[in-house]
């Protein structure tokens, strides 16, 4: 990625899930990627909708080990909608049983990330999603702000 | 087909980076069979005859839902011939959240059972004979694990039981709340060890057989930690209790006893077993060299084993249970007083009732089938075992010393020392993995694209049960007692008094777990982690 248009992910735990040795190993790739990463940490779906509109974030990444994802990710997909924030890219990593994976990708999420994830995966899935969103109108807008 | 080179020769460093040579042999690798066991600096187990004088306590991990749920899942393992107890609890209770606090909604009976009041304690106990069964309570937070134990005690005093009735082990390590594990408002490691060790006082004051802490090695090195460094923060935060409790005027020998510590068994076979070894060898050294200890039961470092929980798959799943029976084999050549078998679904769920029994089971071959317990530490004289445990030994001594530099170990916590090393851990592992260098079968090599066969465990409906009981309990105290004993316990906090006192107070008012672990939170809470 270019130094100038950094892709920014907002990295957040929903409830009290404890288990953030994933989403640190995830977080130190993609910076070693040229992303830019916010961890947020324990927070609850209006904080995370808060900290993605505040922080301009193109992905939010959301960890889940403890079971608590069918309770808290539908209202930070609801809470994104309702600010507007329908183009934010949102994956989920940790443990999730495959029928609640159909559950929440029906919800909105976008990717999941199982045990056994490959960390290049989670990055060129990040790059080639945004990319493919920010195509058709980033370059023109981008070249307006510079041009005025 | 795969497309990697076949392995030519296996890794020649341990998991820790110790070099191994193929072969060992008494001219280049002279070593010197240690002490017989029973003997400090115990190398070769705390007890003479070890298993034969005192098998390893079945000690399997559960908890889930309702302590109602959690209750019949324990009598269940008890019934198929665990020997003891050894309870999880949920998110909520270890991080000092009410079942019904906004955060803690979603995860309450998630990870474990969830307690809010000495009336869950009640429920979750029911039926087990407290002063017969050694009852081992893994709440880790000192924000909690105080208000827990509280919690007990006064539970187990309303059946009737007194305090030196009562044997069990208590988590109680402050590493976990600062450096394992995350939560939104983490206390200052200062305060939180200090909390630790209020536990500690109290419990050689007033429950004389109560194991009132127990370091958590297993924990570190889930965040990252290799063996070498699992054992030394093991002692390190051993030495950092002992030195608080003697500054607060408690002879070494008087407490040592009580202090016991929790393993990890991973992959690295013979590693593992070098880390036991040389764990024990260098804690009762330090303790006699450094503490001053004399008495050998304040020098030994007994301990239970739980095999690694993220040494397993979630692809393949039936392999873990191999995983679990060689790390199991690690942890009892390696001297366990206490074992947990990890369940083969644990990468998926929380473990079904079959997996928890096969688990079970695993031990119960172990113990009756194999042989292995027949003599005491078999591996003893094995050039290379020995060798291992020297150079175990040897690195553990040189993190010590560089945790000492640091200013002791809750200096290195608040620095990130500890959280940089666990981290950079994590992520070359995952690095190794991805890559190929580090084998996992079934996620890297020898792949299926078989489907699973596993139901996932599915957690009852906890919330409402347990905001009934809040409710309930809310309407039904004298609210003028539990503010007055809250505002004891923050009083207390503040000045610097042991806080047990005060917290059995308050639970015996009908204070709540989260109503407690918020007055810590308000005093000494906030605290960022330095996670980078």
């Amino acid at each position: 990625m270019s130094q100038v248009d950094r892709i920014r992910v907002v990295m957040a735990k929903p409830g009290l899930d404890s288990h953030y040795r994933g989403t640190m190993v995830v977080s130190r790739y993609l910076v070693q990627q040229g992303m830019e990463v916010v961890y947020v940490g324990n927070q609850t779906a209006e904080q995370i909708v808060r900290a993605v509109l505040a922080e301009d974030a193109d992905v939010l990444g959301l960890s889940s080990l403890s079971g608590n994802h069918l309770a808290t990710v539908p209202p930070i997909l609801a809470g994104l909608r309702s600010s507007g924030l329908d183009d934010v890219l949102v994956l989920l990593g940790g443990i999730v049983p495959s029928a609640d994976a159909e559950v929440l990708r029906a919800a909105g999420v976008h990717e999941i990330f199982g045990p056994g994830s490959e960390l290049v995966t989670i990055a060129r899935t990040i790059r080639e999603r945004v990319a493919r969103r920010a195509a058709p109108v980033a370059p023109a807008v981008t070249e307006g702000i510079a041009m005025a | 087909m795969s497309v990697r080179p076949q392995d030519t020769q296996t890794a020649a460093t341990t998991d820790a980076g110790i070099p191994v040579d193929a072969v060992y042999t008494p001219e280049r690798h002279p070593v010197r069979t240690p002490e017989p066991p029973g003997e400090p600096p115990f190398t070769r187990g705390v007890r003479p005859l070890m298993y034969r004088e005192r098998p390893w306590a079945v000690r399997q991990l559960a908890g889930f839902g309702t302590p109602e749920d959690t209750n019949r899942r324990l009598r269940l393992l008890l019934e198929h011939g665990a020997t003891a107890v050894n309870t999880v609890f949920d998110f909520p209770t270890n991080r000092g959240y009410d079942s019904d606090a906004p955060l803690a909604r979603a995860d309450a009976g998630q990870g474990g059972v969830a307690v809010d009041s000495v009336e869950d304690m009640v429920a979750l106990y029911a039926g087990i004979p407290l002063d017969e069964v050694s009852v081992s309570i893994v709440v880790s937070h000192p924000v909690a694990a105080g208000v827990v134990l509280a919690m007990y005690l006064v539970a187990a005093e309303r059946r009737g039981y007194r305090p030196e009735d009562l044997a069990g082990t208590l988590q109680n390590d402050f590493m976990m709340e600062t450096v394992v594990l995350t939560a939104p408002s983490v206390l200052e490691p200062a305060f939180a060890f200090r909390l630790s060790t209020d536990v500690v006082e109290y419990c050689l004051q007033h429950v004389p057989r109560w194991n009132a802490i127990s370091y958590t090695g297993y924990n570190y090195r889930e965040a990252g930690a290799d063996a070498v460094q699992e054992a030394a923060l093991v002692v390190a935060h051993a030495v950092a209790t002992a030195e608080e409790m003697v500054r607060r005027g408690h002879p070494v020998d008087t407490f040592a006893s009580r202090l016991t510590a929790f393993f990890s068994a991973d992959n690295d076979f013979f590693e593992e077993i070098a880390k036991y070894r040389a764990a024990r060898r260098v804690y009762a050294r330090v303790f006699a060299e450094r503490l001053g200890a004399r008495e050998p039961r304040s020098r030994m470092l007994r301990y239970h084993v739980q095999t690694a929980g993220s040494a397993l798959t979630a692809q393949q799943p039936l392999n873990n249970v191999t995983r679990s029976a060689y790390h199991a084999l690690a942890a009892v050549l390696g001297g366990a007083q206490s074992l947990h078998v990890s369940a083969y679904d644990e990468a998926l769920s929380i473990p079904s009732e079959s997996a928890a029994l096969t688990a079970l089971h695993t031990q119960h071959i172990l113990r009756h089938e194999t042989g292995v317990d027949r003599t005491a530490d078999p591996l003893a004289g094995s050039h290379y075992v020995e060798s291992l445990t020297d150079a175990v030994e040897q690195r553990v001594y040189e993190l010590l010393a560089r945790i000492d530099a640091l200013g002791g170990l809750v200096a290195a916590v608040e620095q990130g020392w500890v959280h940089k090393h666990l981290l950079a851990n994590a992520y070359e592992r995952q690095l190794a993995i991805d890559d190929g260098t580090r084998t996992v079968v079934g996620v890297n090599r020898f792949r299926s694209d078989e489907p699973l066969h596993i139901d996932p465990f599915r957690v009852p409906a906890t919330l409402e049960p347990q905001e009934d009981k809040l409710r309930r309990l809310r309407a039904g105290r004298d609210g003028a007692r539990v503010r007055a004993a809250l505002d004891a316990l923050r009083d207390t906090a503040a000045s610097g008094r042991n806080t047990m006192p005060p917290l059995l107070e308050a639970v015996r008012a009908g204070a709540t777990l989260g109503e407690c672990s918020e007055v810590f939170r308000d005093l000494h809470g906030g605290w960022r982690q330095p996670l980078i």
